[in-house]
C-alpha cells in the first residue's frame, strides 16, 4: 500500500494552518486546518460550499487568506498568483478546464513558455517534441498535433494533467477530476495518479464520488461549512461515517426505485429518432408517472436524444406521440408547449440566468402564459409563485431576490426544476439530475424526483452513476454508439447488465443489435449469470 | 418598503438589492452632477435656463437613439444601423408629408413603422439567417445610407410648407414656457421604453436573452421570435429619431446620421449597460446621452478647442467602463 | 467598499477636467478681458481649407486686439452638430458671430434669436438664405469656375472632350463651381464637348474611382476640371493609376497634394480661393458691424489662376494653404 512507503508521518509536504478567508458578507473559511504527507494520496470532501474551492483559490493564489500560514517542506510560503504556485511546485487541475480549444495539445501544454528560437520566433518542432517525451513519460494516449477541442472530455482532462505534471510539482491538486470520466477513464487517472506519487510528491484529490476516493486515496479530509471537522484513514473509515461527517447527519439506508408498475399507461412514443450527428433509430416510450433511466457510456447518445426530442438540435428522422397523437417539435419552445422540459447537464450554461435571482429564473418559462396580461407582468404574483416553490421544493436562499449564481448546485438545480413545474410540464428530462451536486443536497433531489413521478410527472434520468441509476429507475434504457441497446426492467437492471449493453458494440449489422435488443429474458438472465460467476 | 415583509426574508426584497442595482444610475448621476457643477464655475454662460433647455434639445436625438438601442444591447447584440438609418427615416418622413402630401398623423405613424421594418429587417437577418448583429446592421447601416441618397434624389426635403411638422421639435407645447417639445418627446418615450423594459414580457426576455440566450430558448422561449420583436421595437425608436432630427432642421438630410450611431452606443455604455448583454436601464442611457450632450456644449461654452473636446469624450467613456467593471468586481 | 467607488468617479471626473484645463490653455482662449469677442461657426473643422480661413480669422483677430473661437462639424453632412456648435456659441453672448451654414432653413431661428440678443451675424464662404446676416464674406464661385474654365479651353487648344469631377450637386458652392464653367464653355467654346458631371462627394478615393471610369470610356479625353480639393486630388490620383498620357487637368482650391501635382507638372494649374483672406475679411466685417460702421451686401475674398510658372510667386504662395 501507498501508505507503507510513506516518509515518517511527523514530516508534511504542505501544510495549511490557521486561515480565514472572508468575502463582503460571507466568511468562506474559518480556522482552517490541512496537512498533506509526502507520498499520499489525500482526499479532500465537503458539501458544495463547504469551502473547497475557495481553499483551492487560496492554494493557488487567486486569493490570499486573511490570516493563516501555509508551508510546503517546512516553509513558509506566500503565494502571489498561478503562475508563483506553479513555481513553488505546486500545481492544480480545475474542475472547468483551462484550455484553449483551438490549439493543439503541445501548445496547450506548453501555453505560455514556449519553446522560442531567436526570442521571437516560435520552435513548434521543439514545442511538439518536448510535448511527445512527456506524453510518453506519463503514459498517456494522446497526440501532440491533435486540436484540443476536438478530443474527448476525458482527453481534455489527460492534458489538463499533462499541463499540470510538465512542472514537475511536488504538490497536485485535483478538483473533481473524474466528474466527466467513465469508469475505464477513471481507472486510468488512479493509474497515473499512483504513478506521480512517489516519497517527496502528494496529491490532494477533491471529489463526491466515495468509491473512488476508496479505490485511490490514503486518508481523508473532510471539510464542512468553511470549517476542518477532521481527517481519517480511508480503509479504518466507512463510507456512512464519512458522509454523516460531511453532512453533520446520518443518512438513511436506502432502496432500489419506489411505485415500480407494469400498468402504466404510454403518454410518450419515441420511433425510429435519428440524427446526422449520431443517433440512429433510437425507440422507446415513457409512461405515466414513471421514471426512465438513460445509462451509457460517455458519447453514447443519451443526452443528444434527450436534445433530439426538445428541439434543441435538428433531427434527421424520426416519429414522436404525445398521448397518442402524433406532435413536431422543431425548437425547444415546440417541446415546452406539449409539457417536455429538459434539465441540462450544464445547468449554468443552458439552465440558468446565473445573474438573475431566483423569481426570474422561476418564472421565465411560465411568464407570458401565468404572470402576465396584455404583456405586463404580475411582479407580486410572479414573486409569490416563486416564494410558493421555494418552500415546497426546499430551496435554500436568503430570498427569491438572491441572485442564482450565488446558490449551491442542488439548490440552483432545485430553481430549474421549480421552472419546469411552474410551467405545468408533465415530462421532465432530467440529464446528470446530480451533477456537481454534493451528497446530501443529492438524497433531496432523488427524494424530488420520486415525489414528482407520484403526482404524475413522467421523468427520463440520464445518469453515469450506476448506484443512482439503479437507486431511481423504473425502468433503464441502454444506449451504446447512437442506438438503444436495450431496455432493462428495474428487476433485471444491475451494474453487470447495465455496463455488457454500455459496452456493446452494435455491429456493422444492425440487425445483430437489434436481435439483442428485441430477446429481453434470456440475453437478461445470461447475463446476469455470468456477472455473478 | 413594508417592514414585516422585510422581515419575512423569502417575499420581501432586501432594500441592499435594490441599492445595488442602483448604483451604477446613482455613480452616472454623480457623475452629471459633478460634470455640471465643474462647468457652472467654469463659465457664467453655462449655469442659464435657456444653456439647460439647449442641452435637453441636443440631447434629444442620440437620446432617442439610444433608449431603442438599449434594449437591443440588453440582448447581447448591436445595431450600427441607426444612424443613417435615422436619416432614411427622415427621408421617408418627408417622402409621406411632402411629396405624398399624406396628413400630418398619418406620416409620422408611417415614418415610426418604416423605422420598425428597418428594425424588423435586422432582427430576421440575425435571428433567422443567423448572421452576427455586427455584420447584419452594418449591412443594414450601408443599405440605408444608400437609400437614403436614392429616395431623395441626394437633396434634402424641405418641410417649409408644413409648419406644424417643425413645431413636433421646436415649439412649445406647454403655453408661455420656453420648453422645446423635443425634449418632451423624448421624456415620454423614455418613461414608455422604461416601463416596457421593466413591466413587461417584451423587457424581461430582453433581459433573459442577453443573460443567457440558450438558457433562455431551453425554457421554451421562442428566442428568434422575441429577438426580431427587440430589433423591429428599436427600430421604431430609429423612426422617431428621423422625425425628431428633421422636425429640428425644418428638413430631412439625407446625408446625415453617420456616426449617430457610435455616439448612441458610447451614450447606452456610459449609462452602465454592458455590451456583453443581460444588464441595463433606460434612466442610465438617459443620464448618459446627458453626459455626452453637457460634455458638448460645456466644452464648447467653456471655448475648448475643438481638437480637445473628442479626447476628453474618450476619456470620460473609458473611466465610466472602468467605475462600471470596478462595480462588478465587488458585487 | 463605496469609497473605493465614490473615489473612482471623482478621479475619473477629475481627469476628464483637468484635460479641459489643459485644452484650455492650449487654446489661449481663457481670459477675455475687455477684448471684443467673435465666435465663429464654419462648415467644416479638419479640412485644410477651414483651418487656412481658421488662421486667418486668428491672425486679423489678434491685429485688431479681438478674441475669436473656431468650431466646426466634422463633416459637412452633420447639420444637427452644426446647429447644436451654434446654439452653444450663442450662449455665450458673443460681441459678433460668424457663420457659414450648412443648412440655412435649420439654422433661421437661431439666427433669428441672434438678432433679437443683438448679436451681429456675418455669414461666410457660401451665402446664408436669411435676411439676418448682416453682410456675406464669400468668393465668387461661379466667376473663379469661369476662370478654370477659360484656362481649360486654352489648354485642350480650343476642341475635344473634357470632363468634370463635381464634389456636390447641392450645395452652393457645388452647384456654382459647376455651372460657372458650364456656362462659361457654353457662350466662348463652341468646340470644347463638356460630358456630363460626375459627382464624388469631394471624397478622394471616390473621385478617383470616377476618373477612372471616365478615362476608360472616353479615350478621347482631353481635359478634367475638379471642383475642389477633395475632387482633384482624386481626379490626379485617377488619372496616375488609370497610366494615361497627356490630359489637361485643372483644379480647384490648393492643399500640398494639389500644389505638389502642379508643381510637377501632373496637374496643369488650378483656381485657388483665398481662404486666409476669407478669415481675415471675416472678422474685418464682424469688426465693423462691432463698431456699428456700414457694411456692403457681399464682400467677394478674391480667387486666384495659379500654374507651374507663378506657383511660388510671393503673391501665390501666400494665398495657398496646405
Amino acid at each position: 500500500m501507498l501508505t507503507e512507503t510513506a516518509t515518517p508521518r511527523t514530516l508534511p509536504l504542505l501544510e495549511v494552518e490557521g486561515v480565514d478567508k472572508s468575502f463582503p458578507g460571507v466568511r468562506a473559511l474559518s480556522d482552517m486546518r490541512l496537512e498533506l504527507r509526502a507520498g499520499e494520496v489525500l482526499a479532500l470532501v465537503g458539501e458544495n460550499g463547504a469551502g473547497k474551492s475557495t481553499l483551492m483559490k487560496l492554494l493557488s493564489g487567486i486569493h490570499t487568506p486573511d490570516t493563516g500560514t501555509f508551508t510546503l517542506d517546512g516553509e513558509p510560503l506566500t503565494i502571489a498568483g498561478p503562475k508563483h504556485a506553479t513555481e513553488l511546485g505546486i500545481s492544480i487541475i480545475h474542475q472547468e478546464f483551462n484550455l484553449v480549444p483551438h490549439l493543439t495539445v503541445a501548445q496547450n501544454v506548453f501555453i505560455g513558455r514556449e519553446p522560442r528560437r531567436a526570442r521571437l520566433l516560435l520552435d513548434e518542432r521543439r514545442l511538439v517534441r518536448d510535448a511527445r517525451e512527456l506524453i510518453g513519460r506519463l503514459h498517456l494516449p494522446l497526440d501532440p498535433n491533435a486540436v484540443v477541442g476536438d478530443l474527448t472530455v476525458a482527453n481534455q482532462q489527460m492534458v489538463e494533467i499533462a499541463k499540470a505534471l510538465s512542472y514537475d510539482p511536488k504538490v497536485l491538486i485535483m478538483d473533481e477530476p473524474t466528474a466527466a470520466l467513465n469508469d475505464a477513464e477513471v481507472a486510468t487517472l488512479h493509474e497515473l495518479i499512483r504513478r506521480f506519487v512517489r516519497p517527496e510528491t502528494g496529491v490532494i484529490y477533491i471529489s463526491h464520488r466515495m468509491e473512488e476516493i476508496r479505490r485511490i486515496a490514503d486518508r481523508v479530509t473532510v471539510i464542512r461549512d468553511g470549517q476542518y471537522v477532521d481527517t481519517v484513514d480511508v480503509a479504518a473509515t466507512s463510507t456512512r461515517e464519512i458522509i454523516a461527517m460531511m453532512v453533520g447527519r446520518t443518512l438513511a439506508d436506502h432502496a432500489g426505485p419506489q411505485g415500480v408498475r407494469a400498468d402504466r399507461e404510454v403518454l410518450l412514443e419515441v420511433t425510429g429518432l435519428s440524427t446526422k450527428a449520431l443517433l440512429k433509430d433510437v425507440t422507446f416510450d415513457l409512461r405515466a408517472g414513471e421514471i426512465l433511466g438513460f445509462a451509457g457510456l460517455m458519447g453514447a447518445g443519451r443526452t443528444e436524444t434527450a436534445r433530439a426530442i426538445v428541439g434543441a438540435d435538428p433531427v434527421d428522422g424520426g416519429v414522436l406521440t404525445l398521448r397518442g397523437s402524433r406532435i413536431r417539435i422543431g425548437h425547444p419552445a415546440d417541446a415546452v408547449r406539449h409539457g417536455i422540459g429538459y434539465l441540462s447537464e450544464d445547468r449554468k450554461r443552458y439552465g440558468l440566468l446565473l445573474d438573475k435571482d431566483v423569481k426570474a429564473n422561476v418564472t421565465l418559462g411560465a411568464l407570458a402564459r401565468r404572470f402576465t396580461t396584455a404583456g405586463f407582468v404580475h411582479d407580486r404574483a410572479a414573486r409569490a409563485a416563486a416564494s410558493e416553490y421555494v418552500g415546497s421544493l426546499r430551496i435554500k436562499t436568503p430570498s427569491v431576490d438572491q441572485t442564482t449564481k450565488f446558490l449551491s448546485g442542488g439548490n440552483q438545480q432545485k430553481v430549474v426544476i421549480a421552472k419546469w413545474l411552474a410551467r405545468d410540464c408533465d415530462i421532465l428530462i432530467f440529464d446528470e439530475p446530480t451533477r456537481g451536486i454534493d451528497v446530501g443536497a443529492k438524497e433531496e433531489i432523488y427524494q424530488l424526483l420520486n415525489e414528482l413521478a407520484e403526482q404524475g410527472k413522467s421523468i427520463i434520468m440520464i445518469s453515469s452513476e450506476l448506484p443512482e441509476v439503479l437507486r431511481m429507475s423504473h425502468r433503464v434504457v441502454v444506449m451504446s454508439e447512437g442506438r438503444v441497446t436495450r431496455i432493462l426492467d428495474a428487476a433485471e437492471a444491475s451494474q453487470e447488465t447495465i455496463m455488457h449493453y454500455a459496452t456493446l458494440r452494435p455491429d456493422e449489422n444492425v440487425e445483430d443489435a437489434k436481435e439483442l435488443g428485441l430477446d429481453p429474458v434470456e440475453t437478461g438472465a445470461a447475463e446476469d449469470e455470468e456477472g455473478k460467476a | 418598503m413594508v417592514t414585516t415583509r422585510e422581515k419575512s426574508g423569502v417575499a420581501g426584497r432586501p432594500v441592499g438589492a435594490v441599492v445595488k442595482g442602483r448604483l451604477q444610475q446613482l455613480l452616472a448621476f454623480a457623475s452629471l452632477i459633478v460634470i455640471f457643477a465643474f462647468f457652472s464655475v467654469a463659465s457664467p454662460f453655462f449655469f442659464t435656463y435657456g444653456n439647460f433647455t439647449a442641452i435637453l434639445f441636443s440631447t434629444v436625438v442620440i437620446g432617442t437613439l439610444a433608449i431603442g438601442t438599449t434594449f437591443v444591447i440588453i440582448t447581447g447584440g448591436i445595431d450600427l444601423s441607426i444612424g443613417t438609418g435615422m436619416a432614411l427615416c427622415a427621408v421617408m418622413s418627408g417622402v409621406f408629408i411632402v411629396n405624398l402630401d399624406l396628413p400630418l398623423a398619418v406620416g409620422l405613424v408611417a415614418t415610426v413603422l418604416f423605422g420598425g421594418l428597418m428594425g424588423l429587417v435586422n432582427g430576421i437577418n440575425i435571428a433567422l439567417l443567423k448572421i452576427p448583429p455586427f455584420i447584419a446592421t452594418l449591412a443594414m447601416m450601408l443599405v440605408a445610407e444608400g437609400l437614403a441618397l436614392v429616395v431623395s434624389g441626394s437633396a434634402p426635403i424641405y418641410f417649409s410648407e408644413e409648419p406644424a411638422y417643425t413645431k413636433i421639435s421646436t415649439g412649445n407645447l406647454i403655453p408661455g414656457v420656453d420648453f422645446p417639445n423635443a425634449v418632451i418627446v423624448l421624456i415620454v418615450v423614455a418613461v414608455i421604453a422604461g416601463v416596457l423594459l421593466t413591466k413587461t414580457v417584451l423587457g424581461r426576455y430582453t433581459y433573459s436573452i442577453g443573460s443567457n440566450e440558450e438558457a433562455t430558448a431551453l425554457s421554451g422561449i421562442d428566442v428568434r421570435k422575441w429577438k426580431i420583436a427587440v430589433y423591429a421595437f428599436a427600430g421604431l425608436f430609429i423612426g422617431l429619431a428621423g422625425i425628431m432630427i428633421s422636425a429640428r432642421l425644418g428638413s430631412a438630410q439625407p446625408a446625415t446620421g453617420m456616426g449617430y450611431e457610435l455616439q448612441a452606443i458610447a451614450a447606452v455604455v456610459i449609462g452602465g449597460t454592458s455590451l456583453s448583454g443581460g444588464k441595463g436601464s433606460i434612466v442610465g442611457t438617459l443620464i448618459g446621452a446627458l453626459i455626452i450632450s453637457t460634455l458638448n456644449n460645456g466644452l464648447q461654452i467653456m471655448s475648448i478647442p475643438q481638437e480637445w473636446q473628442n479626447v476628453i469624450l474618450g476619456c470620460v467613456i473609458l473611466v465610466a467602463v472602468y467605475t462600471d467593471i470596478l462595480r462588478k468586481k465587488e458585487a | 467598499m463605496k469609497m473605493q467607488k465614490v473615489g473612482a468617479v471623482v478621479a475619473g471626473a477629475a481627469l476628464a477636467l483637468s484635460l479641459t484645463a489643459c485644452g484650455a490653455e492650449g487654446g489661449g482662449a481663457g481670459g477675455g478681458g475687455g477684448q471684443p469677442y467673435i465666435a465663429i461657426v464654419s462648415k467644416g473643422f479638419q479640412h485644410q481649407f477651414w483651418q487656412a480661413v481658421k488662421q486667418g480669422a486668428e491672425e486679423e483677430a489678434s491685429k485688431q486686439g479681438a478674441r475669436v473661437t473656431f468650431v466646426g462639424p466634422p463633416t459637412e453632412a452633420d447639420v444637427e452638430e452644426q446647429i447644436n456648435m451654434l446654439t452653444n456659441d450663442i450662449a455665450k453672448s458673443p460681441d459678433a458671430l460668424g457663420f457659414a451654414a450648412l443648412d440655412s432653413q435649420a439654422a433661421e431661428p437661431l439666427l433669428q434669436q441672434a438678432k433679437s440678443q443683438d448679436i451681429p451675424v456675418i455669414a461666410f464662404d457660401s451665402g446664408v438664405d436669411s435676411d439676418v446676416p448682416l453682410t456675406t464674406v464669400s468668393t465668387d464661385n461661379k466667376a473663379a469656375a469661369a476662370e478654370a474654365a477659360k484656362h481649360m479651353a486654352e489648354l485642350v487648344g480650343g476642341s475635344g472632350k473634357v470632363a468634370m469631377v463635381v464634389h456636390d450637386q447641392t450645395s452652393q458652392s457645388g452647384t456654382q463651381r459647376r455651372d460657372g464653367f458650364l456656362e462659361w464653355m457654353e457662350q466662348n467654346a463652341p468646340d470644347i464637348e463638356v460630358l456630363d458631371p460626375q459627382y464624388g462627394g469631394g471624397d478622394q478615393l471616390e473621385s478617383a474611382n470616377i476618373t477612372k471610369s471616365i478615362v476608360s470610356s472616353n479615350p478621347d479625353l482631353k481635359g478634367i476640371y475638379a471642383s475642389n480639393e477633395g475632387s482633384a486630388i482624386g481626379v490626379i490620383k485617377g488619372v496616375q493609376e488609370s497610366g494615361k498620357q497627356g490630359l489637361q487637368l485643372v483644379g480647384f482650391d490648393s492643399g500640398k497634394a494639389q500644389v505638389d501635382a502642379i508643381r510637377n507638372g501632373t496637374m496643369a494649374g488650378a483656381v485657388t480661393q483665398d481662404p486666409v483672406n476669407m478669415g481675415r475679411q471675416l472678422v474685418i466685417a464682424a469688426m465693423k458691424a462691432i463698431n456699428g460702421e456700414d457694411l456692403p451686401e457681399t464682400v467677394d475674398t478674391g480667387f486666384k489662376w495659379y500654374d507651374q510658372t507663378n506657383v511660388d510667386d510671393p503673391e501665390i504662395a501666400a494665398v495657398l494653404y496646405d
